[in-house]
C-alpha cells in the first residue's frame, strides 16, 4: 500500500521514468544503433558537389604584351519555364539576343512537362551583358550559367603557332603544348550544402577555398612582324599563283622565334566549323610537313666539307658537268659543265656536281651524315609547339640505304627536312657555328605573381667559329655579288636559294617544284634569320626558280624588317 | 523557500535529501559557465555563418569583376588589333614610308 507522500511520490517518479525509458530506447535505436543508416541518407541529402565559378584560362600575349589569345565571358541560357507569364512577350525580346527565331523560341518556353529548358549556348558579347540586365530587372526566370571561350582577336593571325584545344583536350600550336600552364584550376569539393547548392558554413571554415586561373604566356613572337610577314606570303602566294607556302623569323643569336607565317591559314576560332576534309589546315607545315629541301642544303655540305678538314678553303675542283655516285648519275641543274670551280662558285653557281664531288669524293658517308645529325636533321629540334616531326634521314646504318645518298642528300635530294630544322640548321651559320635551340614561349606569368622566363637553350656546335664565319661569308658574296633580287639596300645579308623537286609517287612532279630561299643579316653578327619557302608557284615554268620567287619575298621581307626591329644600316654603324 | 528546501514541516523533520549551500554555489557557478560558453559557442557559430557567406558572396563577386575584366580586356584587344589598326590608320590617311632614313643624334 502507498503510504504518505513520499511512496506517491516514488510511484510518480518511477511511473515517469517509465515513461521515458520508449524515447530513451528509441534514441540509443536513432544515435547507435541505426546511425550508419541514417548518416548515409543525410549524406545523399545535403552532401553534394559545390564549385566557385570556373576562373578563365591563361591568356596569350605577344612579346610587347599585346593580347593573342584572350577569354570571352559566355553564358549557356536556359530558362524556368514554368514560372513564365508572357512567354510570346519574353520570346519576341529574348530572340534577338539568343540569336533564335521567335517562333522557335516560343516552341521552347511553352514546352509541357519540364520545369527548365536550355534556351541557347555561347552567347557573349553585348548580348551576354543585356541578358544579365533582363534576369536582374524582369526575367528572374533566367538562367545563365558562366562558361568561358577562347578569343582571337587578330582573327587568323599566327594562326598556326597559337593553334587551339578541343574539348577533348586535344589540339596544336602553342595551345596544345602548353596546355598544362594554360589550364585553369577550378575548385570544387563535395560537402554539405543547402537547398540552392552554396555550401554550409562548416564547409567553408576548412579553407582551402580557392580557385587558379591559368598561367598567362608571353611568346617571342612579334605580333607586327607576323603580321607583315602573313601579308608579304600571302601578297606572293597570289602573284605567284601558288599552292601554299610558309616564312620563319628567327632571332639566330636566342633561337626566339619572332614570326612563323604559313599559308593557307584557318580561323583557330572557329575550329570546330571546320570539315573533317579541311582538317589539314590545323596542321602547322613549319614544324610539321618536311619536304625536300633543294640547293638551300648545299650550305650545310660546304659547312660540313669545311669544318672536317677534309678540304680547305681554297679547294677546287674541275666540273664536267657530271658525277656518277651509287649507280647514279649527279647533274648540275643547269646541264652545264662549269670548268674549274672552287668553293664560292659552288655556292654561286649552286652546283650539284660541286656538293656531290665534296661528298663522295672527299667525305665519305659516315662523316658526311654525322655532320648532317649534328646539324639536327633526323631529330626533332624540341620546340614547344605540338606535332613536330623528326623528318626523314637515311643513315649508312639504316636497312633502306642506298649508296646514292651520299650524292644526293648534299644538294638537298632523298631527305626530308621541316622548315624550323633547315632554318634552325643554318642558324648556326649566322650564329658563328652555334646552333640555338628555337622557341616560342618567351615567359610564362604564374598567378601568384611570379615570372618565368625560358632559358634560351644551345642545340650544339656542329661546327666551328671561323667555319660559319666563312661560309656566312660566302653566302654574303654569292648576294651581294649575284642575287640582286634578295639584297637589302643598306645591309649585308647572306643567303641561298633552293628550287626543290617535289618527290611523288614513281619519282619527282615533272612540273612543279618547291622554291626557298634562306638569308640571315646583316653581317658580320646577325640579328635575324627569314627562311622563305614557296609552294608550287605556278607562274611562268622559266620562272620557277628560288631566285625568281622565294628570293624577292625574301628581300621584301627583310628591307622592312630590319626597320621595324631598329636595326641600323651598315653606313651608320661604320661611323659609330 | 519551496517546499522542496523545508527542513521540516509543521516541526516534523522531513527525510528529503538536504542540499548544501556549496553544492548549490557549484551548480549556480556551473550553469552560468555552461551558460557563457554556450553562448559563446552560438555567437562564434553565427559570427561564421556571417563570415562565411561573406566569403562566399565575395568569390561570386570576384568572379563577376573577372568576367568584366576579360570582358574588357578582348574589347580593348579587339579594338586595339591589327585589322582595325590598319583600317583606321588608312581612314586617317596614313601610308607606308616609301623610304626610311636614320638619323644620327649627337650628344646632347
Amino acid at each position: 500500500m502507498l503510504r504518505g507522500p513520499e511512496a506517491r511520490l516514488r510511484l510518480v517518479s518511477g511511473l515517469l521514468m517509465l515513461a521515458l525509458l520508449p524515447v530513451l530506447g528509441r534514441l540509443v535505436l536513432l544515435q547507435i544503433i541505426e546511425r550508419p543508416q541514417w548518416d548515409a541518407e543525410v549524406e545523399t541529402l545535403v552532401q553534394r558537389s559545390y564549385a566557385l565559378p570556373v576562373p578563365p584560362s591563361g591568356v596569350i600575349t605577344d612579346r610587347n604584351d599585346a593580347l593573342l589569345v584572350g577569354n570571352q565571358p559566355i553564358y549557356d541560357v536556359g530558362a524556368e519555364v514554368a514560372l513564365i507569364s508572357d512567354k510570346l512577350a519574353a520570346a519576341r525580346e529574348l530572340a534577338p539576343l539568343l540569336g533564335r527565331d521567335v517562333q522557335d523560341l516560343l516552341e521552347d518556353l511553352e514546352i509541357e512537362g519540364y520545369r527548365w529548358w536550355p534556351l541557347a549556348w555561347g552567347v557573349g558579347g553585348e548580348a551576354a551583358v543585356q541578358l544579365e540586365t533582363l534576369k536582374a530587372e524582369r526575367y528572374y526566370w533566367l538562367t545563365l550559367e558562366p562558361k568561358w571561350r577562347r578569343y582571337y582577336p587578330e582573327g587568323t593571325l599566327a594562326c598556326h603557332a597559337l593553334g587551339f584545344v578541343n574539348a577533348q583536350g586535344y589540339g596544336f600550336g602553342v595551345e596544345a603544348a602548353q596546355q598544362r600552364f594554360l589550364r585553369p584550376q577550378p575548385f570544387e569539393r563535395t560537402g554539405v550544402v543547402d537547398v540552392v547548392s552554396n555550401p554550409f558554413p562548416e564547409e567553408l571554415a576548412q579553407g582551402g577555398l580557392r580557385a587558379y586561373p591559368g598561367t598567362d604566356l608571353k611568346l617571342t613572337i612579334d605580333r607586327t612582324i607576323q603580321a607583315f610577314v602573313e601579308g608579304e606570303l600571302a601578297r606572293a602566294i597570289a602573284e605567284y599563283g601558288a599552292y601554299g607556302g610558309n616564312i620563319l623569323v628567327i632571332d639566330p643569336r636566342t633561337g626566339a622565334i619572332l614570326a612563323m607565317a604559313s599559308s593557307p591559314t584557318y580561323e583557330p576560332g572557329n575550329y570546330g566549323q571546320y570539315s573533317e576534309a579541311q582538317r589539314h589546315l590545323f596542321v602547322d607545315p613549319i614544324i610539321s610537313v618536311p619536304y625536300e629541301p633543294g640547293s638551300v642544303f648545299k650550305v650545310i655540305t660546304v659547312a660540313a666539307a669545311l669544318d672536317s678538314g677534309t678540304v680547305g678553303r681554297d679547294w677546287s675542283y674541275y666540273d664536267n658537268g657530271a658525277v656518277e655516285y651509287g649507280g647514279v648519275v649527279i647533274r648540275n641543274s643547269d646541264r652545264q659543265a662549269h670548268g674549274y670551280q672552287n668553293l664560292q662558285g659552288v655556292i654561286d653557281r649552286s652546283l650539284n656536281v660541286g656538293v656531290a664531288t665534296l661528298s663522295t669524293r672527299h667525305m665519305g658517308a659516315d662523316l658526311f651524315f654525322k655532320y648532317v645529325r649534328d646539324f639536327g636533321f633526323g631529330r626533332k629540334t624540341g620546340i614547344d609547339l605540338t606535332g613536330e616531326v623528326a623528318g626523314l634521314v637515311r643513315l649508312p646504318t639504316d636497312w633502306d640505304w642506298t649508296d646514292s645518298s651520299l650524292a644526293t642528300v648534299p644538294f638537298g635530294q632523298g631527305i626530308a627536312v621541316t622548315p624550323l630544322q633547315m632554318a634552325t640548321a643554318v642558324s648556326a651559320l649566322a650564329n658563328h657555328g652555334t646552333m640555338m635551340a628555337p622557341y616560342v614561349v618567351a615567359e610564362r606569368h604564374y598567378p601568384d605573381g611570379r615570372v618565368v622566363t625560358t632559358p634560351v637553350r644551345t642545340l650544339g656546335q656542329p661546327i666551328s667559329r671561323a667555319t660559319a664565319d666563312h661560309v656566312a661569308e660566302l653566302m654574303g658574296n654569292y648576294v651581294a655579288n649575284r642575287l640582286e633580287n634578295a639584297q637589302v639596300p643598306g645591309y649585308r645579308v647572306a643567303g641561298k636559294t633552293g628550287t626543290a623537286q617535289i618527290p611523288v609517287s614513281g619519282g619527282y612532279d615533272p612540273v612543279n617544284v618547291m622554291t626557298s630561299f634562306v638569308g640571315f643579316g646583316p653581317l658580320p653578327d646577325p640579328e635575324l634569320l627569314i627562311l622563305v619557302n614557296i609552294d608550287r608557284p605556278q607562274n611562268p615554268v622559266h620562272l620557277r626558280w628560288g631566285t625568281q620567287t622565294a628570293a624577292p619575298l625574301f628581300q621584301r621581307v627583310a628591307s622592312r624588317l630590319f626597320v621595324l626591329l631598329g636595326i641600323p644600316p651598315m653606313e651608320l654603324v661604320a661611323s659609330e | 523557500m519551496s517546499v522542496v528546501w523545508q527542513q521540516s514541516t509543521h516541526g516534523v523533520p522531513r527525510r528529503q535529501e538536504r542540499l548544501n549551500q556549496v553544492t548549490t554555489r557549484a551548480i549556480v557557478v556551473g550553469a552560468l559557465i555552461a551558460t557563457v560558453l554556450v553562448g559563446s559557442y552560438l555567437a562564434l557559430g553565427a559570427l561564421n555563418v556571417r563570415l562565411s557567406r561573406e566569403v562566399w558572396s565575395l568569390h561570386a563577386e570576384l568572379a563577376t569583376r573577372q568576367r568584366e575584366i576579360s570582358r574588357l580586356e578582348i574589347e580593348i584587344a579587339r579594338l586595339s588589333s591589327i585589322p582595325v589598326l590598319q583600317e583606321r590608320s588608312v581612314a586617317l590617311g596614313f601610308a607606308p614610308a616609301e623610304s626610311i632614313e636614320f638619323i644620327e643624334l649627337g650628344a646632347p
